[in-house]
């Protein structure tokens, strides 16, 4: 055979096997934060099929609301924590293939030595337990927003429904029963630390932990907690002890789903092909090793039961039965508006001169978001009258301290205040934050409300964050400093600060409302 | 080998005798029209729960011998026979999950060539383990005397969830709670609305009429009311029920090919989870249960031969022994005991289901 036929031939083979090994498809996934532990499963997947696959982690209602939208969301497949969120948000039904990977129970975790004072261990705790817990001041809990994040619903639909006395579902009515809302409510005080995402709340907890701050207990899904007392025990603390509340919990099914962008039939075998590797045995089994449930996956697969914490996979839990979309969907907003703990939120806003034009433009729209019920709303980020609202515009000093309740008269004068305002001089956020966390410190009852300073800047401050932190420590509560920048932002102070005050930063160079939007999940 | 060309032209020849003399087997034979060019594509809707059987290569297969290729798009049965958005697609065929379907589809205005029941499932409810172990202690589940499987009161279970009873009342102290039982939305899917005629005819004491359902619609309304969040398809529903276990999803309904589909489809699995020690899937015969029928609604001439296939033998065949349906009058093509317990070879109390205008104001009442 002359060479040239041979090399031909060769290459032709090689070209044809580089076909089969490599898909070259490129598939995106929106995720709850939850996943995160499974993404190496699948990435091996994608790399396997010589595709590039990526994440973008969003809380449930995000996922949600990106499905409302008429032109859907951008993603090729959906992997929220709960499909209640495909349910109730897809109406043109763009999502297809929804397919349940794992069940996960939301339970909830307390410090075990505080378990054991309260009782609980080795025993059925129920609702009431819980609530007799939280108005004795025996127990406060990080919870995710219910709002914003499925781990947070599935808590506040169960403490729902428990508060109707074993009802089979909850209906409409049952939200305007007095008692109802009163048990409800008197439950969500134990609310300590709120936030958007069940993952950030459970690395709080272990951040809290490793420097000294420990909170008593942690709703959250059953496999983020086997995470989270992973690393406690690696730390030497003690874990969190798994409570089951005896009246039913909320289980996510963890479903993924495909949304066709007509983007050919490779992208849809990608995710068929996706779709069946998650669920073959070897990978069940490492799904299962998470402390994720398959129920019919047997002793084989599920992950060993761990009787020091009271975790077992295998143990029956009784779910509650969710209800009707347009109830959720009024339970919701019952919560954003009603039940929840009241915030007290002090807003710095930078209008330093750096600020002028594009920022000043864009930072007045994110004010009229934030102060417009209407607008607040459609994102389940409405302030209610209970809530405290400070605005402090600085640049180089405070210009101001505005000060009102949530209520539409008080937000119509914050607007108003925050319009005045143009941009000029020099910059110091510390100076601002200083004022912000005087004002929350001296407000009364304290304890009845959800503390936060948000701060807004395009850039570096001056000043210097130590006399901050120093009053910041001596302070009756501790106040998370949240940051959103803007523009092209140095992060590294915002960082810092929110690092040390355990609170996080949001990117509002995008899109600023819905940074605040964001913000106001882990407030 | 060497061959001559003698040799090698009188092969020729003899092939291509043969292939003329195949060639009029064929002509005379529907099931390899197909395999002689011209595959006809027909486009229409279909229920959820007849996808994997189209999906099946070897009924792929069977149908391109008749020359068929099918675009078969999944919609709910009630909105393929209604939705104007649906039909204004113009389907060449529709083929939901019951009978009554026909009757609304000439409603909606469409010109129905032709109409005829292709296969059947019984509605059942699927369930676990010691849900059927507590039932029997309460006397609501006993065991067939022909047949051996498991057939519940129904009407029993109804009056016990509308009287507020807890699992544990019913024998099963496993789960807490208000003992509940979910179907699907019955104004999208076609298991749901036919449960909702099953329920309304079991509290009415006879097949439900007008007169009947002004009496009791608001029980039956009272017994979905209790479901809280419905799924909209069969299969869904289904997929929650396996994947959810016993804590979330104890009682569902659905139809009885659904769990023979699943079992079938990974005998391998099918087996691990017998052998488990976890809870096990099992199906329930409600007494009397409801016969889903799947009409075929012809619409285009070129679907007769749709038809004609999948009443042949041969489809029958695979239809019930790799995906469980039943064929047109109910009984079962081939092997009856494939897998053993899943399936009786008949049930003895078949209701009709109420006619389509009760079932239209039920579903008016109960969307009010």
């Amino acid at each position: 055979m002359p060479k040239t036929l041979t090399s031909v031939l060769l290459l032709a083979f090689a070209v044809l096997l580089a076909a089969c090994n490599s898909s070259n498809v490129k598939f995106s996934i929106v995720s709850g934060s939850e996943n995160t532990v499974l993404e190496p499963i699948v990435q091996e997947f994608c790399a396997k099929q010589g595709a590039t696959c990526t994440f973008a982690y969003e809380g449930s209602l995000d996922i949600g609301l990106g499905l409302q939208r008429p032109a859907g969301l951008d993603q090729d497949a959906v992997w929220p924590a709960s499909s209640v969120w495909v349910d109730l948000f897809d109406s043109g039904r763009k999502v297809r293939n929804l397919t349940s990977i794992a069940q996960m129970p939301v339970i909830l975790g307390v410090r075990k030595s505080r378990a054991e004072e309260l009782g609980w261990v080795g025993k059925p705790v129920f609702m009431k337990d819980i609530l007799a817990a939280v108005k004795d001041g025996k127990l406060k809990f990080l919870m995710t927003s219910a709002t914003q994040s499925n781990s947070g619903a599935s808590a506040y639909l169960a403490m729902l429904s428990s508060a109707l006395g074993g009802k089979e579902v909850i209906e409409p009515g049952d939200l305007d029963n007095p008692n109802v809302r009163e048990t409800v409510s008197a439950l969500l005080q134990g609310v300590e630390r709120s936030s958007g995402s069940s993952g950030w709340l459970a690395d709080l907890y272990v951040d809290s932990a490793s420097k000294g701050t420990v909170y008593d207990a942690m709703w959250n899904y059953e496999a983020t907690l086997k995470e989270t007392n992973d690393k406690l025990k690696q730390m030497g603390k003690e874990p969190l002890y798994a409570v089951y509340p005896a009246d039913g919990v909320a289980v996510g099914d963890s479903p993924l789903g495909f949304i066709d962008h007509g983007r050919g039939p490779e992208v849809e075998k990608f995710f068929t092909d996706l779709l069946a590797y998650l669920q073959s045995d070897a990978v069940r089994k490492r799904i299962a090793d998470t402390g994720r449930r398959l129920p019919l996956g047997g002793s084989a697969i599920q992950a060993a039961a761990e009787p020091d914490w009271n975790f077992d996979p295998g143990k029956l839990v009784t779910s509650i039965r969710m209800p009707e979309p347009a109830v959720i969907r009024k339970a919701l907003d019952l919560y954003q508006e009603a039940l929840r703990k009241p915030s007290l939120t002090a807003l710095c806003f930078d209008f330093s001169g750096s600020m002028e034009d594009q920022g000043e433009k864009q930072l007045q729209a994110a004010a009229q978001f934030l102060f417009t019920p209407e607008k607040a709303s459609e994102v389940l980020v409405q302030w209610t009258p209970s809530d405290h609202i400070f605005v402090l515009p600085f640049d180089s000093v405070v210009r101001a301290n505005f000060a009102a309740t949530g209520d539409a008269a008080g937000q119509a004068q914050l607007l108003a205040a925050v319009a005045d305002q143009h941009a000029g001089g020099g910059t110091d956020m510390y100076a601002c934050a200083q004022q912000a966390l005087q004002q929350i410190t001296a407000t009364p009852d304290l304890p009845k409300y959800l503390p936060a300073i948000i701060i807004m800047t395009d850039g570096r401050t001056d000043g210097s964050a130590d006399f901050f932190l120093q009053q910041w420590r001596n302070a009756p509560v501790r106040v998370p400093v949240f940051g959103i920048t803007f523009g092209d932002a140095d992060k590294s102070q915002l960082d810092s600060l929110a690092k040390a005050t355990s609170a996080r930063v949001f990117d509002g160079s995008g899109d600023l409302a819905g940074a605040f939007r964001a913000a106001r999940g882990y407030n | 080998m060497a061959i001559s060309r003698r040799a090698f032209g009188l092969g020729l020849l003899g092939a291509a005798a043969a292939g003329t003399g195949g060639y009029l087997t064929l002509k005379d034979r529907p099931e390899f029209r197909g395999y002689l060019g011209n595959k006809a594509h027909l486009f229409g809707f279909i229920g959820g729960e007849k996808q994997a059987f189209l999906a099946d290569p070897d009924v792929v297969h069977a149908l391109g011998g008749y020359g068929l290729e099918l675009d078969a798009r999944v919609a709910g049965s009630v909105e393929m026979v209604r939705e104007a958005a649906l039909l204004s697609q113009k389907p060449q065929f529709l083929w939901p999950s019951s009978s009554i379907m026909v009757d609304l589809a000439r409603k909606s205005g469409v010109a129905i060539r032709n109409d005829q029941v292709v296969l059947n499932s019984p509605i059942v409810v699927y369930t676990w383990g010691p849900v059927v172990e507590g039932l029997k202690k309460s006397g609501l589940v006993t065991v067939a005397a022909k047949g051996g499987y498991n057939q519940l009161d129904l009407k029993a279970l109804l009056d016990a969830i509308l009287a507020g009873k807890n699992w544990s009342d019913l024998g099963i102290g496993e789960l807490y709670g208000r003992a509940r039982i979910v179907s699907t939305d019955p104004n999208r899917s076609n298991s749901g609305f036919m449960f909702a005629g099953l329920v309304l005819s079991l509290m009415s004491g006879d097949v439900a009429t007008q007169e009947l359902l002004a009496q009791h619609g608001d029980q039956a309304k009272a017994i979905f009311r209790s479901m809280g969040l419905k799924s909209s398809s069969s299969g869904k529903l289904f997929d929650q029920y396996i994947a959810g276990g016993l804590g979330a999803e104890p009682m569902v309904v659905g139809y009885e090919n659904q769990l023979v589909e699943w079992a079938l489809a990974d005998p391998a699995r099918w087996q691990r989870v017998q052998a488990g020690m976890g809870a096990k899937p099992e199906i329930l015969y409600p007494r009397p249960t409801v016969y889903s029928a799947h009409p075929l609604i012809v619409v285009d001439p070129a679907v007769d031969r749709l038809l004609e296939a999948l009443t042949s033998p041969k489809l029958q065949e695979l239809a019930w022994s790799k995906h469980g349906f039943r064929g047109p009058l109910g009984t079962v093509a081939g092997d009856a005991d494939a897998i053993a317990g899943v399936r009786p070879a008949e049930i003895e109390a078949v209701l009709p289901m109420p006619s389509a205008d009760v079932m239209l104001a039920l579903l008016a009442q109960m969307d009010s």
